[in-house]
């Protein structure tokens, strides 16, 4: 008997025209959290993918408990107590807990009927044994995204499952929350099942993983016990060279307001905030998610209406009522979620980059070809755009590619304002650290940034002055010699009133 | 870190547009082999472009609604609307003498201005009312059917001008048929618009994500209206052409015609869910539906099996498309 | 790879299936080929294999499809080949397939308009290229110097006699409900003629309620359960054809009121005829369907030898009750 619950040897799978997995090996023991590390496009997910049966290896084996298993569908890999909670989840909102956990193995009674009272208890055991205070019969729609990671996880562990697989379970969760997803991976340890953890956050990997597997370029790199290793280290194992800062601060001089905000309001959402930019100046915005930031800055961007409040740039009053309007202002606004309301994905990577500037660079309305293939060409080799063609469609980029097309769009407008919200969320480490650059570019030239980041090591890194809100309200304001993460929380956490 | 952007032009003809191609050349093979070759005649092919005409132009029109992301269904009831309008202002004049009661270009505007109308009011429903474009298209389609029976009386407005007559009949250079010629000119200004122009670019990226498109700063909603209302006016013209070509308007005139539309556009590889779809898969779409009709005639297959072949066709045709698509990704 | 053989696969799928149901046809198609070209040749001898085109409104009743049955059966007698065209109730469908008949050889068309009107201009077409058009079941605009005959039934003849039966019914005084065709459709206008010469002369008969139900039996049903439901004495129904009487017929015994509404049709279908034999429906006129169909083809091959012919040929108009049904079943 091997020592390992999961072996996964000598996987090789190609596309068409790429080697996306290239002898790569995973060894995974019980009751350990296996970290899988790698930039985007190293071949993480397709490895996922293989075990779940969604796609088949090209060559090598799956050895389960000593078993070689083939799985070709996921509901295969289910059956041999593989589970994969995937990173954007998909619950059927409609849908309650019970159903959700049952989806596809309903219980049925002895008439063939669905047996709703069986399903509702063995859901309300489940969750009293974990702990989880959500009610079995909820609906998914009243669920928060962690609350839905939490049952996804009931789901894995009412399948048995030996083997769990975790693509970015905190990408967009709270911090709170996080604590209580990893005192779930603990039990689950506990009950010596094996989790193979995805994420791109260094202080996770190492406060909740035991073994690490670091892929770069569909190549194995290695498999590292987690204590050990710095994160120096494992952030050179995945880019193949030394990050030497993490967050690169440009130095840059900060010139006279550009943005001034005065009792900006927005129904319940935003309440009397006022705040000023500065030329060459990087803002952030701190505070628990959904405390108003990002409904601040789209309010401020004209794509929801303000109830109150007066915006002035360069001291003159204007009125912006749509993003028409922000964007002949000079404002840019990376939006929180690309893929909802950054990308139109199924446009191609130029259609895309050229989209907000179209018509100021097509004054005829007749589009140029040329000059448009010139045009997102420039701004694909300036921003390091990984996509095959500049026709290819934006669905089939990584994330951290698709933010740079978010990026090259805007810039394409030579915006004065930058807002970007939570602009590297959900992608690779390389990714981030060109986003990163890219903002100290913005402010040498000039332009004003506004950052807004879940992750307060971001914002602190990055910015000059942090402001913090929570409920609406601005509670605080820490210039960049004050940064400390207990005074943000502090702020942040200030509620009441 | 280089980029690896290559250099490749871009491929004009994507492999799921061969596929169609490929079908639909296997198709008018078949139909000449078995014809005994009285379909690939001049004059056949020339009739079957000439058969494409009406259902090729609100195919056009249905093709920028669904590459915008929705769907018109009133456009069947807006030929009959506008057919009928456009038929009581070209009666012959009291004098009994060639020319009308209205001059010869009354009709015409009318019928035009009627289809942008129905289409500018669905437009306006649909972005400022926020009522789905199906369910909307799905009013005024009945609606406008009303509208139609009400205006002719219930009944088949005859008697038009030989001017009137015309506009659908004459023959080009004593060969090619007229309604063919329409077909090429709206097709040549569909394609160049979604082509070349911003606006055409815009109603892409509508369709393929809205609310991105309205946070890159576009008017969705005027947008919006714009679509449709193109979608009006060719299925005004469509209108004018029915009843020109049968004299009549009627108001019974394209029942299901919407459905010949988007069948054409769907075969075409113009995607229900929006933001993709090419201008000429359209025409080809719309070709393979009247070569099926002809040819089937043609081949005096019985009518009810037609049916079973067309619905068989338009399945097959998106299930190559989903192929396609799948072995690109 | 697979994906791209699937493709191929289903491409030589629809090929066979295309194949398979024009084969026989495509068959006979060859073997006519010389038969067809000798006929200029040998003119005046008496018996040709000709080929005629049937292109009726629509394939969709027992009254069109016994029209067509009858027309084959005919034309398997006199040895010559007639190939039946479904029009879909559209005129602009029906223009295409007479236009396509022409190209395609036929040396006779029969047709049956879609509306009167609006075939004017494809008949028009027909006579250009020298190719006969007789008119079937319902005659056509001009019809004296465009087309060559018309064969069918005689619709005011059937009509009156239809409403003449009722109001004898009712001993010529009380209330009674009409059910009429597709406003404004040909038939619908000229039996309405009929029905309204009769009632001139019959004063005492008031027409409670008039209203369409578009020749469809399920409209008919919820259209009498919507009469019978408002309580006001009914003393007979008269439909514009059998479809619509069965309905009307099954709301009334839905209701128990079978023994005090008589409900009378046209057409003689062969439910509506069973109906008559099982002393439900109180009778049916019988236009000779089969008949309309042979007559034609058989007045069209008259044409084509070069015989002469009358300009009218109406079938026989027959009043079917239960005293005669058994010589209809």
């Amino acid at each position: 008997m091997s020592e390992y619950i999961l072996e996964m040897n000598h996987i090789m799978k190609s596309f068409p025209g790429v080697q996306v997995l290239n002898d790569v090996t995973l060894q995974v023991r019980p009751g350990e959290v296996h970290a899988l590390m790698g930039e985007n496009g190293a071949g993480k997910s397709t490895l996922m993918k293989i075990l779940m049966g969604i796609y088949s290896a090209d060559a090598g084996e799956i050895v389960l408990d000593g078993q070689k298993i083939t799985c070709k569908n996921p509901r295969d890999a289910m059956e041999h107590g593989i589970a994969m909670i995937h990173q954007e989840l998909n619950p059927i909102l409609d849908m309650q807990v019970f159903e959700n956990v049952f989806i596809g193995r309903e219980k049925r009674t002895k008439l063939g009927l669905v047996d709703k009272a069986g399903m509702l208890r063995e859901t309300r055991a489940l969750l009293a044994d974990l702990n989880i205070d959500i009610p079995s019969d909820a609906y998914m729609r009243d669920l928060s995204v962690a609350q839905c990671q939490l049952i996804e996880i009931v789901k894995a562990i009412s399948l048995n499952a030996r083997v769990v697989v975790m693509d970015e379970p905190t990408s967009a969760i709270t911090e709170h929350e996080v604590d209580t997803l990893f005192t779930q991976i603990r039990r689950l340890k506990a009950e010596n099942v094996a989790i193979i953890y995805i994420s791109h956050k260094m202080d996770e990997i190492f406060e909740i993983c035991d073994t690490i597997t670091v892929l770069r370029d569909g190549q194995f790199i290695g498999t590292n016990p987690a204590a050990g290793m710095t994160s120096d280290q494992l952030i050179r194992m995945m880019v193949g060279r030394d990050i030497t800062e993490v967050f690169p601060k440009a130095d840059a001089e900060i010139g006279g307001p550009i943005l001034e905000v005065k009792n900006i309001s927005m129904g319940k959402r935003v309440k009397n905030v006022s705040f000023e930019l500065r030329t060459g100046e990087v803002l952030g915005i701190a505070g628990l998610v959904g405390a108003g930031r990002s409904e601040l800055v789209e309010t401020i961007f004209g794509i929801r209406r303000k109830s109150s409040g007066e915006v002035f740039i360069r001291g003159q009053k204007v009125n912006i009522h749509s993003p028409k309007d922000a964007i002949a202002n000079k404002i840019a606004l990376i939006t929180e979620d690309r893929k909802f309301t950054g990308l139109n994905l199924v446009g191609s990577v130029e259609q895309n980059i050229t989209l907000v500037h179209l018509s100021q660079l097509f004054k005829n309305g007749l589009i140029n070809g040329g000059k448009e293939k010139e045009v997102s060409t420039h701004y694909i080799d300036e921003l390091s755009i990984k996509t095959p063609t500049r026709q290819t469609l934006v669905g089939n980029l990584s994330g951290g590619n698709q933010q740079k097309v978010v990026l090259a769009k805007w810039l394409l407008t030579e915006p004065d304002i930058i807002i970007l919200d939570e602009p590297t969320r959900g992608i690779d480490v390389g990714a981030k650290r060109d986003i990163y650059l890219l903002i100290g570019e913005m402010v040498k030239n000039g332009k004003a940034v506004i950052v807004i980041s879940s992750e307060i090591p971001e914002v602190m890194g990055l910015a000059d002055r942090i402001i913090v809100m929570s409920e609406g309200r601005l509670t605080g304001e820490v210039g960049r010699p004050d940064f400390s993460q207990e005074r943000i929380m502090t702020y942040a956490a200030q509620f009441g009133e | 870190m280089k980029s690896n952007t290559n250099t490749l032009s871009p491929k004009k003809v994507s492999m799921k547009d061969f596929g169609l191609i490929l079908v639909f050349i296997a198709l008018v093979v078949i139909l000449a082999i078995v014809s005994g070759g009285t379909f690939v005649t001049p004059r056949n092919l020339l009739n079957v472009v000439k058969q494409t005409a009406i259902n090729g132009i609100l195919a056009m029109g249905m093709t920028f609604v669904i590459i915008s992301g929705d769907i018109d269904l009133s456009v069947g009831s807006t030929v009959a609307l506008t057919g009928v309008i456009a038929t009581m202002f070209a009666h012959p004049a009291a004098d009994g003498a060639a020319n009308g009661q209205y001059p010869f270009i009354v009709p015409i505007l009318l019928a035009l201005l009627v289809g942008a109308l129905v289409g500018a009011l669905n437009g306006v429903g649909i972005a400022y009312g926020s009522i789905p474009a199906f369910i909307v298209t799905l009013g005024s389609m009945t609606i406008v059917r009303g509208l139609a029976l009400i205006i002719s009386g219930g009944s088949p407005i005859f008697d038009v001008t030989p001017a009137f007559e015309s506009i659908a009949s004459i023959q080009v250079g004593g060969v090619v048929p007229i309604l063919a010629v329409y077909l090429i000119i709206i097709v040549a200004i569909c394609a160049f618009i979604l082509g070349k122009t911003v606006f055409g670019r815009r109603i892409y990226a509508i369709g393929g994500n809205a609310t991105a498109a309205s946070v890159s700063g576009i008017n969705v909603r005027k947008l919006r209206v714009i679509v449709f209302t193109i979608a009006g006016l060719l299925a005004g013209l469509c209108g004018l052409l029915v009843a020109s070509r049968t004299i009549t308007g009627s108001p019974t005139a394209g029942q299901s015609y919407e459905m010949d539309a988007i069948a054409a556009a769907v075969i075409g590889g113009v995607s229900m869910s929006g933001g993709s779809g090419k201008w000429y898969g359209v025409v080809i779409g719309a070709l393979m539906l009247a070569v099926i009709s002809n040819g089937l005639d043609i081949m005096s297959v019985n009518s009810n099996f037609q049916l079973i072949i067309k619905g068989l066709i338009i399945i097959f045709a998106v299930l190559l498309d989903i192929k396609g698509k799948g072995k690109r990704s | 790879m697979k994906k791209r053989l699937l493709s191929m696969l289903l491409v030589g799928a629809m090929a066979m299936s295309l194949a398979a149901c024009g084969g026989d046809t495509a068959g006979k198609d060859a073997d006519q080929k010389p038969a067809a070209g000798d006929t200029a040749d040998t003119a005046g001898s008496s018996q040709k294999n000709y080929k005629i085109a049937l292109c009726m409104s629509h394939q969709t009743n027992e009254f069109t499809t016994a029209v067509g049955k009858g027309a084959k059966e005919k034309a398997a007698e006199l040895g010559v080949t007639v190939e039946v065209f479904d029009g879909k109730q559209d005129q602009a469908t029906q223009i295409n397939q007479i236009e396509t008949a022409i190209n395609q050889g036929y040396d006779g068309i029969l047709v049956e308009p879609i509306s009167a009107d609006g075939i004017v201009p494809a008949v028009k077409s027909a006579n250009e290229a020298k190719v006969p058009v007789i008119t079937v079941v319902q005659q056509m605009k001009n019809q004296d110097t465009m087309a060559a005959s018309y064969c069918g039934g005689d619709e005011a003849a059937a009509s009156k006699l239809e409403m003449q039966k009722a109001v004898d019914a009712i001993g010529g005084k009380g209330n009674i409900v009409i059910i009429y065709g597709p406003m404004g459709s040909d038939a619908q206008l000229k039996r309405k003629a009929g029905y309204d010469e009769i009632l001139a002369q019959n004063p005492d008969v008031t027409v409670v309620y008039q209203e369409t139900a578009n020749w469809v039996t399920e409209e008919a049903l919820t259209l009498m359960e919507n009469w019978l439901s408002t309580g006001k004495e009914i003393n007979a129904v008269v439909s514009q054809n059998d479809s619509m009487a069965m309905g009307a017929l099954k709301a009334i015994e839905d209701a128990g009121k079978q023994a005090d509404i008589p409900v009378f049709g046209l057409d003689a279908v062969s439910d509506a005829v069973k109906a008559v034999a099982d002393g439900r429906l109180a009778g049916t006129v019988s236009q000779d369907a089969p008949g309309q169909g042979a007559l034609g083809v058989e007045t069209m091959v008259k044409v084509l030898n070069g015989e002469d012919v009358e300009p009218i040929n109406y079938t026989e108009c027959v009043w079917v009750n239960k005293d005669n049904v058994a010589d209809y079943q």
